[in-house]
C-alpha cells in the first residue's frame, strides 16, 4: 500500500518535472513546442557525455539546464519568432525541430540505447516499506522546482512581466512591456527544464534518439488539460499519473501506457479547462 | 426573371476538359512507366502513389477545411491490418478479400466518424482534433501491440498469400487510384461543396449562423477521408505482404502532415507530387544516406514553414507558368445572379405566434448578471430598435436568442417554437438570421461565393458542379447592387473595404431568407447614403415582406427614423418598451443614455 502510494506521488513528480517547461512556454507564448521532446532527449544525452567524462553524475541537471537554455536561445530567435502568429504552424515547425534533433543525436550518438550511471543506488526503507531512493528524491526535486517556478512566477519582476503577457499580451505591450524579450526568456526557461528533465530521467530509463517522444505526447496532454496554471498541473499530474500507476499495476500495463492520453482526451472533451478553474 | 448582372468567367466545361486531358496525361505516363524505370524505381513508386492518394485526403481535410489531423496513418493502418488479418487468417478467396476491403472501410469510417464526433461538437476548440488524432495514433499502435500473434504484435504479419499479379499490373493499379483519388478530390474542392469547405476554415460560426451543420459536415468529411486512407492502406498491405504497427504511427502521421505542407497546402496536387517524390527518393537515399537525409527533409520542412507557408509548390509552379507561354486563367466565379422566388406572405401571418418571444430570460457569468428577467414579444411586421449604453447587454441578448447554449435562464420562441438548447445553426432553421457587430466574412472567398454559401441551406451545394447562378431574394439582390458589390462579384472579400464587408455580411444574411433578422449595427463604417439606403431596405422588409427585425444601432437618428418600436437597455433590464415617440421624449431615457438631459435636446 505504502509501495502503491510512493509510486504514485513519484510518477506524479517525473510526469511534473517533464512537463513543466512545455507548460510555461504553452502560458506565455499560447503556442505547443513540439520540440520539447528533442530538448528532453538533448538533456538525456549531455547527461550521459558529463558521467562519460567521469564527471560527478550530480552535475549533469545543471548542465543540461544551461546547454537547453543555450539551444532554446537559438532556436526561440530563428524558428519560433517568425512564427508568434501562427500557433498551429509553430507546433509544426518545433515537430520539424524535433526531427532534426533526433537525426543529429543519431548520427553523433548512433541508434543504440545506452545507459547512464546513477548517482545514488539501491533502496531505503521509508514508512515500513523499501524504495527506491533515487526515485524519492526525484519527488523532491520535483516539490522544490515547483516551488521555485511558481516563486519566480509570483514574486520576481520577470515573473509579475510573464504573467501580465500571460493575461492580456496586447495591454501588457501597451503599458510598455516588452513581451519579445519576455516570450524569449520563457522559451529559453522552457527549453532549459525540457533538457533538466531529461538528465534527471537518466538514471531512471535508458538514453536512446527517440526517448523524448513518448514523454512529449504525455506532458502534451498534461499541459492541455492543465492550462496555465502550475497548480492544475500538479493536481493533473497526481491525477492522471496516479490512475496511470493503478490501472498498470492491477489492470493491464497496455492499458496502463494509454491512461493519461486517453483520459485527458476524454477529460478535454467534456470539460475543455481541464483541470484549471474555469 | 434574372439580374442583368453578369461576369467574365471561365466555363466549367472547359475545366473539365483540361482535368480530363491531365488525367488521361497521367494515366499514360502510369502505363508505360514500368516500361521506362527500373525495376527497384517500380516497386518503390507502386508504394509512393498510395501515400499521394493519403496526402491528398489530409490536403482536403486540412488545406481546405481546416482540419489538422495526425491520425491518417491510424486509418492507412486500419486498412493494412484489414487485408493482413484476413489474409493470414482466413485466406484469399474473391469473398475473403471483399470482407478485407469492407472490414477495413466500416471500421475505418466509423472510428473517423466517432473521432469526429468528438472533435467537432459545439464550443469544442479546433485543436482538438489534432490533440484526438495524436491519441488515436496512440490506441491504435498500442491495440496492435497488444494483439499477440492475432497481430503480430511488435514484428506485425507478413508472408501472408497475397494477389498474384506482376509488377507492371500492381502499378498501373495503384497509379490509377493516385489519379482518381486526385481527380476526383479535383472535383470536390472546385465545387460548391468545396467552397463550403473553405468557408468552414475560414469562418467556422458565421457559416453556422447561416444554418450549416458545419460540424456533421466535417464529420462526414472526416470519415470519407479516412475510408478513403484505409482504401490505400488496403493496397499497401496486399502489395508488399507486410503490415507493422509502425504504419499506424504517429510519426507517419506527421509525415503525411509534412508532405501536405512542403507540396502547398490547398493545391491538391502539390501534396500528392510531393508524397511521391519524397517516399520514392527516401527509399533511394536509405540505403546510402539514411539519416542525413532525414534530417535534410526535417531542415527543409521547418524552412517551408517558418519562410513560405503556402508551400514549395505554388512556388514552384509559379515559375514554371511564367516561363511557359500559358494564357492567364481568369479566376472562374458564378456568372449570374438571378431572383429566387419567395413564398409571398400575406398579412394572415401576422395572427400567427409571435416572431420573438422572450420569457425571463437572465444571461449570468459567475456571480456577473449581464442580463436579468428580460422579457419582450416582437411580431412579423415590426421593426424593433435595441438602444443602450454600452455594457447595456446589448449583443448578450441576441446572442441568447440566436444561440440556445447561451442563456442562463429563460425562455426563447422564434415564429412559436421554442430555441430550447438548439445550437446556432438549428436556431437559424427556425427562421433566423444574425449579423454579427464586427464584418464576420469569409476573407478568403470571393463575394459570389460567399453569397453561395448563405444560401447553401436552401439551395444544397452539389459535390461535383459548380452552379453558375446564385439565386438571391429581392432584398439581397438590392443590397448588393445598390452597394456596388454586383460590380466586385469575382473580387477575393479579403480586398474589400470594412464598408464592403459590412454590406456583404447584411447581404448574405438577406440571401439566407430569413423571417426574424437581428442586427447588431449593420451600418457601422458605411456612408451617409449607404446608410439611408440600408434603412430604406430594412423598413421594406418589414413593410413588404412580414419580416422582424430586431436592431442594435448607436445612431438615434436613423433608429428614429425606420423603428416602429424602441426597447431600452440599462445594465441587463428592459427599462421601457415603447413606441418611437413615448421613448423619445422620455426623461429616463435621456438621463441614461446621454448622462444627462439637455444632451438629448438634438435628437428630439
Amino acid at each position: 500500500m505504502i509501495n502503491l502510494l510512493l509510486d504514485i506521488l513519484t510518477t506524479a513528480g517525473i510526469l511534473f518535472i517533464v512537463s513543466i517547461g512545455l507548460l510555461i512556454v504553452f502560458g506565455v507564448q499560447k503556442i505547443i513546442n513540439f520540440a520539447h521532446g528533442a530538448f528532453l532527449t538533448i538533456g538525456g544525452y549531455v547527461a550521459l557525455l558529463v558521467t562519460g567524462a567521469h564527471f560527478s553524475p550530480w552535475l549533469a541537471p545543471p548542465v543540461a539546464l544551461l546547454a537547453g537554455a543555450l539551444i532554446g536561445a537559438i532556436v526561440e530567435r530563428v524558428i519560433v519568432r517568425p512564427l508568434y502568429n501562427r500557433p498551429l504552424d509553430a507546433i509544426l515547425a518545433t515537430w520539424g525541430l524535433s526531427i532534426v534533433v533526433v537525426q543529429l543525436i543519431t548520427i553523433g550518438f548512433g541508434r543504440g540505447v545506452q545507459f547512464v550511471t546513477s548517482p545514488v543506488s539501491g533502496a531505503i526503507h521509508v514508512f515500513g516499506a523499501d524504495y527506491s531512493l533515487y526515485r524519492l528524491i526525484f519527488l523532491g526535486i520535483a516539490i522544490v522546482l515547483g516551488l521555485a517556478v511558481g516563486l519566480l512566477l509570483r514574486s520576481t519582476r520577470l515573473g509579475l512581466v510573464a504573467r501580465a503577457v500571460i493575461l492580456n499580451e496586447n495591454l501588457a505591450r501597451s503599458l510598455g512591456i516588452d513581451s519579445d524579450l519576455v516570450r524569449f526568456m520563457t522559451f529559453v526557461v522552457g527549453a532549459g527544464l525540457a533538457s533538466l528533465a531529461g538528465a534527471l530521467l537518466t538514471p531512471l530509463l535508458s538514453v536512446d534518439p527517440t526517448m523524448g517522444v513518448t514523454w512529449l505526447l504525455n506532458a502534451f496532454m498534461l499541459v492541455m488539460v492543465s492550462g496555465t496554471s502550475l497548480i492544475s498541473l500538479m493536481l493533473a499530474c497526481v491525477v492522471l499519473g496516479g490512475a496511470q500507476v493503478v490501472i498498470s499495476t492491477f489492470g493491464n500495463p497496455v492499458l496502463g501506457g494509454l491512461t493519461i492520453v486517453v483520459l485527458a482526451a476524454i477529460l478535454l472533451r467534456l470539460r475543455p479547462t481541464g483541470f484549471a478553474r474555469a | 426573371m434574372r439580374s442583368t448582372v453578369s461576369l467574365p468567367s471561365e466555363t466549367r466545361s472547359s475545366e473539365l476538359i483540361r482535368l480530363g486531358c491531365v488525367c488521361l496525361a497521367a494515366l499514360g505516363l502510369v502505363g508505360i512507366g514500368p516500361l521506362c524505370l527500373g525495376e527497384y524505381s517500380v516497386d518503390i513508386l507502386i508504394r509512393s502513389f498510395l501515400f499521394g492518394a493519403v496526402a491528398v485526403t489530409l490536403d482536403i481535410l486540412w488545406g481546405y477545411t481546416g482540419i489538422l489531423s495526425f491520425g491518417q496513418s491510424a486509418f492507412f493502418a486500419i486498412g493494412a491490418y484489414a487485408g493482413g488479418l484476413i489474409f493470414t487468417h482466413l485466406g484469399l478467396t474473391p469473398l475473403d478479400a471483399i470482407l478485407a476491403v469492407g472490414i477495413g472501410l466500416i471500421v475505418a469510417s466509423l472510428l473517423g466518424a466517432l473521432v469526429g464526433w468528438l472533435a467537432f461538437g459545439y464550443g469544442v476548440s479546433d485543436l482538438y482534433v489534432s490533440v484526438a488524432t495524436l491519441v488515436l495514433c496512440v490506441v491504435v499502435v498500442r491495440i496492435l501491440y497488444a494483439g499477440g500473434t492475432f497481430t503480430g504484435s511488435s514484428s506485425g504479419l507478413s508472408g501472408f498469400t497475397t494477389f498474384d499479379l506482376s509488377m507492371p499490373v500492381w502499378f498501373a493499379l495503384t497509379g490509377s487510384f493516385l489519379v482518381i483519388v486526385a481527380a476526383l478530390g479535383w472535383l470536390l474542392v472546385h465545387s460548391d461543396a468545396g467552397t463550403l469547405f473553405v468557408s468552414i476554415r475560414e469562418n467556422e460560426q458565421r457559416a453556422r449562423y447561416f444554418g450549416l451543420a458545419t460540424g456533421r459536415i466535417k464529420i462526414a468529411l472526416f470519415a470519407a477521408a479516412a475510408a478513403i486512407a484505409a482504401l490505400a492502406g488496403f493496397g499497401y498491405a496486399s502489395y508488399t505482404d507486410v503490415v507493422a504497427p509502425d504504419l499506424a504511427n504517429f510519426k507517419f502521421g506527421t509525415a503525411i502532415v509534412i508532405w501536405v505542407a512542403l507540396g502547398g497546402r490547398a493545391t491538391l496536387l502539390g501534396p500528392a507530387i510531393a508524397a511521391v517524390l519524397i517516399d520514392f527518393i527516401s527509399a533511394y537515399l536509405s540505403g546510402s544516406l539514411p539519416f542525413i537525409w532525414e534530417l535534410l527533409v526535417g531542415v527543409v520542412f521547418i524552412a517551408v514553414i517558418v519562410v513560405m507557408p503556402q508551400g514549395l509548390g505554388p512556388g514552384l509552379a509559379r515559375g514554371v507558368r511564367s516561363m511557359l507561354p500559358l494564357r492567364s486563367v481568369a479566376p472562374s466565379s458564378a456568372a449570374q445572379l438571378s431572383i429566387a422566388s419567395q413564398p409571398v406572405i400575406t398579412a394572415q401571418s401576422d395572427h400567427g405566434p409571435s416572431a420573438i418571444a422572450v420569457t425571463a430570460l437572465s444571461r449570468h457569468y459567475g456571480s456577473l448578471r449581464v442580463l436579468d428577467d428580460i422579457s419582450f414579444t416582437a411580431q412579423a411586421g415590426e421593426l424593433v430598435s435595441l438602444v443602450g449604453p454600452n455594457g447595456a447587454g446589448k449583443t448578450t441578448l441576441i446572442r441568447c436568442i440566436s444561440d440556445g447554449t447561451e442563456r442562463s435562464g429563460g425562455d426563447v420562441a422564434i415564429l412559436g417554437c421554442s430555441i430550447g438548447r438548439l445550437t446556432p445553426e438549428y436556431c437559424a432553421r427556425l427562421g433566423l438570421g444574425r449579423k454579427f457587430q464586427t464584418p464576420t466574412v469569409f476573407e478568403a472567398l470571393t463575394v459570389a461565393q460567399s453569397l453561395r454559401i448563405a444560401r447553401a441551406r436552401i439551395d444544397p451545394p452539389s459535390l461535383w458542379r459548380r452552379a453558375d447562378t446564385i439565386n438571391l431574394p429581392q432584398a439581397a439582390l438590392q443590397v448588393v447592387q445598390a452597394t456596388g458589390l454586383a460590380e466586385q462579384l469575382a473580387n477575393p472579400v479579403r480586398s474589400l473595404s470594412h464598408g464592403g464587408k459590412q454590406a456583404l455580411e447584411l447581404a448574405m444574411v438577406l440571401a439566407a431568407e430569413p423571417r426574424v433578422l437581428l442586427l447588431d449595427e449593420p451600418t457601422a463604417g458605411l456612408t451617409k447614403a449607404e446608410r439611408r439606403l440600408i434603412g430604406g431596405i430594412l423598413v421594406d422588409l418589414v413593410a413588404r415582406h412580414r419580416l422582424c427585425i430586431l436592431l442594435i444601432e448607436h445612431d438615434l437618428d436613423f433608429v428614429r427614423q425606420i423603428s416602429s418600436r424602441i426597447i431600452v437597455l440599462h445594465q441587463g433590464r428592459i427599462v421601457l418598451d415603447g413606441d418611437v415617440a413615448t421613448v423619445v421624449g422620455s426623461e429616463l431615457v435621456r438621463t441614461i443614455y446621454a448622462g444627462e438631459p439637455q444632451a438629448i435636446g438634438a435628437m428630439t
